[in-house]
């Protein structure tokens, strides 16, 4: 009798429980281990002098005072990442909406674009670097210079010398980028339901006035997400810096991202460089919650 | 079947939490109980690498029965070093990218004095100390104390093409002026008269240092290496990075500002850029692109019409220094393997086997060496003492954030000399004011022997 009573399955619900923790545990545990431990232990070390071979000595606040000190590196590097969130930014952002569009459109030959555009973006960003160095560079290899010398000019344009090589990294980044956004772009203009279209149709709305009035609102999540990829992406902005610069970036050049490596791993100035890390989680954090405040509407539904 | 998944899934997740909670702390020296010593020897693996010093370490393992040396290299050497330094668990001996400054002033350093006052291995008449080429231990000495010895001999030359040289009937200068009319020639054959690591804006610190020692006596050199207050806007400084700009101005490599070591060193191998200010690892880097019939021979830095300073000192000193740590477990054995790595015998292999210089006095002598080492050799000879920088080796936050910036600004003309002095004065002064930067006592003009 009280087995019959007893909740069926009990045993099996124990055991899915164990089975299900046990798959979870070790990510947790690895996750936990390696990302929110050294993460907190940042914000801990960001309150100490400390050059990684000696006592930690506690200063408080000191380090942040120190990063927005006057001659800091600190804001020209803000600048910095700022010019690579918005310069290439709005160029992928709108080059990107320009090819989904297109692409949906169904024009000839649309799916070789959809590859085409979206190929660079399978390759690493260290890799990107490396073959628009090739590109840009003052050597006989230099792609861009043996046109422009074609053309008549007679010195090469030192385009990665640390003055111009901001401008450098745009088309760089863009031709990387824009392929990744157009085939996220493409994927939310494929769920809009053709229906709509053709009631505006009917109606005489033209090509424009369906994209502003149907297709940009039925994205709008899409392109938030979109918005937050890119401001987060240009606020962490490494590699192609590091690269270009062959890991000593200079005050000119310097991102966050490497003013904090070169602040921990060349100056052995731990306490100053996690300091950074821990005002670039601010900013990242401040820009996505300003962002998604910015861009929020009404959500539509169909 | 499903209980035998879970039981299994269980077990690897034993497993692996082991793996992470568990992090082997063990040391890779360890006293055997027959009585070996086991010296832990780290070597940062470079250009070239560490067959010579596992060569030698087999050797010295001969010699010493009971000393058994466990030398490993890797060319991320000091970032396995860091946290074994930190947990007190350092190898014994390391050759190393590492802040040797601040390990000294953090007393993590172990003072060789005492192997260095011993007889020298193959020279027992001699204490170590004096076998070594005169100013070569002096740039990590602190309280009187001796904290690292090289077991290279840096020098900084310009390298040329001997036969590309004879063939337009080029002469090496020895003069400022010579240099410039050389460049005008070499300009006006369509060759570019100077290759430029341009990335590395770094490779003209050794050259404007060079300038400026030949404009001034050694007492004010020393004085801008003691940031004393001013040295840095001193006329002659100004001066010095004037003729710097001007060289990089009118004589670099079209682009050489976007080139990076290997780019525009292989211009110079080409032949389109016909010299390159570097060091003696310049062979070593670009052998493999060397063509044959090209003959690597070089100058020292021109002397300055109207300068004071001496015209034969020679840019250049200890390199590739190898440091015995405080809580190494055998540091007297550590101290006395890299002895024996620096013995008149090793030393002598280094040259051959690596084809570069050792600062041990005499090891180039009664040995087969290279042509481009025998031209090398010809500059050291005329040379009346070496001098090389410490700035940047003490105050590396003045170097990375200061002067990096700086140079590359003087170099691409977006600065006046004088504002590049005004940026390292103020650079110099924020360093000075800083109490949490170690600034050792002025040192002055070293002596040498």
């Amino acid at each position: 009798m009280r087995r019959a009573t007893r909740k069926p399955g009990g045993d099996r619900d124990r055991n899915q429980a164990l089975f299900v923790v046990s798959f979870l545990g070790p990510p947790v545990a690895l996750y936990a281990t390696f990302v929110l431990w050294p993460a907190l232990n940042a914000f801990r070390y960001s309150l100490y002098r400390w050059d990684g071979l000696s006592e930690p000595a506690w200063v408080g606040l000191g380090n942040f005072r120190a990063i927005v000190a006057t001659g800091s590196e600190f804001l020209p590097a803000i600048r910095n990442n700022l010019f690579l969130t918005f310069v290439p930014g709005a160029l992928t952002l709108s080059l990107a909406l320009f090819f989904a569009y297109t692409v949906h459109q169904r024009i000839p030959g649309a799916r070789l674009f959809r590859i085409a555009f979206f190929f660079p973006n399978v390759i690493s960003s260290v890799a990107v670097a490396l073959l628009w160095i090739l590109i840009y560079s003052t050597t006989d290899v230099g792609l861009l210079n043996g046109l422009l010398r074609l053309l008549g000019r007679t010195e090469p344009i030192a385009f990665t010398e640390s003055g111009n090589l901001l401008w450098a990294i745009v088309p760089m980044s863009v031709w990387s980028a824009t392929g990744f956004f157009m085939v996220l772009f493409l994927a939310a203009m494929e769920n809009i339901p053709e229906t709509y279209y053709e009631a505006a149709r009917l109606d005489g709305a033209s090509s424009a006035a369906q994209f502003r009035h149907i297709t940009l609102p039925l994205m709008w999540d899409v392109l938030t997400t979109g918005v937050v990829f890119l401001i987060v992406g240009g606020l962490k902005f490494f590699d192609a810096i590091f690269v270009m610069e062959n890991g000593r970036p200079s005050k000119t050049t310097h991102t966050l991202a490497t003013l904090l490596y070169s602040k921990v791993f060349q100056e052995y100035n731990i306490g100053y460089g996690t300091a950074i890390s821990v005002m670039l989680f601010l900013l990242v954090l401040a820009a996505t919650l300003v962002s998604l405040r910015l861009m929020r509407r009404e959500r539509l539904e169909y | 079947m499903i209980d035998l998944r879970i039981r299994t899934t269980q077990a690897l997740t034993a497993l692996a939490m082991a793996a992470i909670g568990v992090v082997p702390g063990c040391s890779l020296t360890r006293a055997g109980s027959s009585g070996v010593v086991t010296v832990e020897v780290a070597v940062f693996e470079g250009g070239y690498g560490i067959e010579w010093h596992k060569s030698v370490a087999r050797r010295y393992e001969a010699d010493h029965p009971g000393v058994r040396i466990n030398l490993w290299g890797d060319p991320r050497v000091d970032e396995k070093i860091r946290p074994r330094i930190l947990r007190r668990n350092p190898p014994d001996l390391a050759s190393a990218n590492l802040p040797v400054w601040k390990l000294i002033v953090a007393g993590k350093l172990y003072p060789l004095d005492e192997a260095l006052d011993s007889p020298a291995y193959g020279q027992t008449d001699r204490t170590w100390r004096e076998t070594m080429i005169p100013g070569t231990l002096g740039d990590f000495r602190y309280d009187g104390r001796t904290y690292a010895a090289p077991t290279a001999l840096g020098a900084w030359v310009c390298w040329y093409d001997k036969r590309q040289f004879r063939r337009y009937g080029w002469e090496p200068p020895r003069t400022w002026g010579e240099f410039t009319r050389l460049c005008e020639q070499m300009t006006a054959r369509g060759i570019a008269p100077l290759a430029f690591q341009g990335k590395y804006p770094g490779y003209a610190w050794a050259t404007l240092l060079s300038l400026y020692q030949r404009l001034v006596p050694f007492e004010r050199w020393y004085a801008m290496q003691d940031l004393q207050p001013g040295a840095f806007v001193d006329p002659d400084f100004v001066r010095a990075a004037s003729l710097m700009q001007q060289m990089a101005v009118r004589y670099f490599q079209p682009g050489a500002m976007a080139m990076t070591h290997t780019e525009s060193q292989m211009e110079w191998v080409n032949g389109r850029a016909a010299m390159v200010f570097c060091g003696l690892w310049l062979k070593n880097e670009m052998k493999s692109a060397i063509p044959a019939g090209f003959e690597m021979a070089c100058f020292p830095v021109p002397m300055v019409e109207g300068g004071k300073g001496d015209p034969n000192a020679l840019y250049g000193g200890g390199a590739e220094n190898f440091c015995v740590f405080a809580d190494a477990k055998h540091p007297r054995e550590a101290a006395d393997f890299l002895k024996y790595l620096l013995s008149i015998e090793s030393a002598r292999s280094y040259t051959i086997e690596l084809d570069t210089l050792s600062p041990v006095a005499g090891s180039t002598e009664g040995i087969p060496i290279s042509k481009e080492l025998q031209s090398v050799v010809a500059v050291l000879d005329q040379s009346t003492r070496v001098f090389q920088d410490r700035i940047s080796n003490l105050y590396l936050e003045f170097g990375a954030t200061v002067l990096q910036q700086a140079q590359a600004d003087l170099l691409s003309n977006r600065i006046t000399p004088g504002e590049f002095a005004r940026r390292l004065e103020a650079g110099a002064e924020a360093t000075r004011r800083n109490p949490d930067i170690y600034k050792p006592r002025p040192m002055g003009v070293p002596e040498i022997r």
